[in-house]
């Protein structure tokens, strides 16, 4: 899974889509989850370091972050060939 | 390094809630580096805002429709051209561009330029042409109908299903879900615009447009893509941001190489959710968002006014993405002195 080429990320959590015309507000944990995709962390570094820095249990985790990866895949914000992969 | 002194005629001041492109291109002009502009406005109506915008032009003429016949129009822009000796005419109505096409050599033995679209490249993107047009220059469009009479509304349901877009040959569009809707539209669009009126598959999807300019040799010389972010109750946009969508500026390159376009266009595309894009629309001329382009870093109608004088223009491939446009309505508080003598004299 890449953040799509064309897509901007401000430190105010704005998402802009220049591709599609589209923006979006992301909250300070969705910034934190789409900056590491961005930096092209793979699903097990991106939850170990959530699981080190909040509490939270790794089901928890896994679903709000399946969730989140194909509410952002939905925008065009990430693209994904396997839709299964989440590295 | 000293501009170059040049008057331009622009028509199109008409900067209502549809608003005409010609103070955006006045306003793009302003912006040029390389020339010293002296403006001449040229209005059909008396009440068209760029009249009263203080700083826009230097001059202004009315003048006649060219429903009033096209030798009436011609030979008042020659007469205002004797008196103010204009360089390059920039027309921005559709309604006027046939009339300054038809007469392009006439106007140009007078001395005055224009960079318009041949009558050939400009009739056959008519909208009850657009299918043909389509397959032949390989851009996918929706499929349409052309309705000579009321009688034939009941073919729609075998061809198409619903809604549909019923329009105007030249302007309007309603989208219909049945057949009562359609023969509604059907009169509105007839009694207005003439016949045929088309009825149009629809395609859903985002409206996006892309704003060109082509030299007429077939290299495209400006390209800016825009999605429109909010849209009046006539269509038009009151708010756009420009986009990177190499596959939109793929489909505007293909076009103007293939036809050889001369000139400003307007490209109108639906870009469905599958990201197939439709042709839906192409306006022959420059659109009112322009100053979108120039703002993200094609001043398009500088690089017109270059062409029309026969100067070398190297394509502009860059520009920003993200950059928008909002639109805003103002009042102009105007002295009677002033409506009275563009009404009374046909010039201010």
């Amino acid at each position: 899974m890449k953040i799509t080429e064309e897509v901007r990320i401000s430190d105010n959590g704005f998402v802009f889509n220049s591709r599609t015309g589209d923006s979006f507000n992301v909250n300070p944990t969705g910034l934190e989850l789409t900056k590491l995709i961005a930096q092209g962390h793979d699903f097990d570094t991106i939850k170990s370091l959530f699981l080190e820095k909040y509490d939270l249990d790794d089901l928890t985790f896994e679903k709000d972050f399946y969730e989140f990866c194909a509410l952002i895949k939905h925008h065009q914000i990430t693209s994904q060939e396997d839709p299964l992969d989440f590295k | 390094m000293s501009k170059t002194k040049i008057t331009i005629a622009v028509t199109g001041l008409n900067n209502t809630d549809n608003p005409g492109p010609g103070v955006p291109v006045i306003r793009s002009l302003k912006e040029s580096t390389e020339f010293e502009l002296r403006i001449i406005g040229l209005v059909y109506e008396t009440l068209e805002p760029g009249i009263y915008m203080e700083g826009l032009c230097d001059k202004i003429f009315q003048i006649p429709y060219p429903s009033a016949g096209s030798d009436e129009l011609i030979d008042r822009i020659e007469e205002i051209h004797r008196r103010e000796s204009f360089d390059v005419l920039i027309p921005n109505f559709d309604a006027e561009l046939f009339s300054f096409m038809k007469n392009e050599d006439r106007l140009l033995k007078s001395g005055i330029r224009t960079f318009l679209p041949t009558i050939k490249q400009f009739q056959e993107r008519d909208k009850d042409k657009l299918p043909e047009y389509g397959e032949k220059y390989g851009i996918k469009v929706p499929a349409s109908i052309n309705l000579g009479s009321q009688n034939q509304i009941s073919e729609i349901k075998d061809k198409f299903e619903y809604p549909v877009m019923v329009k105007g040959k030249f302007y309007d569009a309603y989208t219909a879900y049945n057949t009562e809707q359609v023969k509604e539209s059907f009169n509105k669009v007839s009694s207005k615009w003439g016949l045929p009126v088309i009825i149009q598959e629809f395609v859903k999807g985002t409206e996006v447009n892309v704003i060109a300019l082509g030299d007429g040799q077939g290299n495209t010389i400006a390209a800016v893509p825009m999605r429109k972010q909010y849209i009046t109750d006539k269509g038009k946009a009151w708010g756009g941001i420009t986009l990177s969508d190499d596959k939109m500026l793929e489909i505007t390159r293909s076009l103007i190489r293939q036809t050889k376009w001369k000139g400003g266009m307007e490209l109108e595309l639906i870009k469905t959710v599958k990201g197939e894009y439709y042709l839906i629309e192409i306006n022959p001329r420059i659109p009112a968002w322009v100053y979108l382009a120039v703002g993200a870093g094609q001043n398009i109608p500088e690089a017109l006014v270059k062409l029309a004088l026969g100067q070398e223009v190297a394509p502009m491939e860059t520009y920003q993405s993200g950059k928008m446009f909002v639109r805003y309505s103002y009042d102009i508080i105007v002295d009677l002195e002033k409506f009275e003598t563009i009404a009374m004299n046909g010039e201010i």
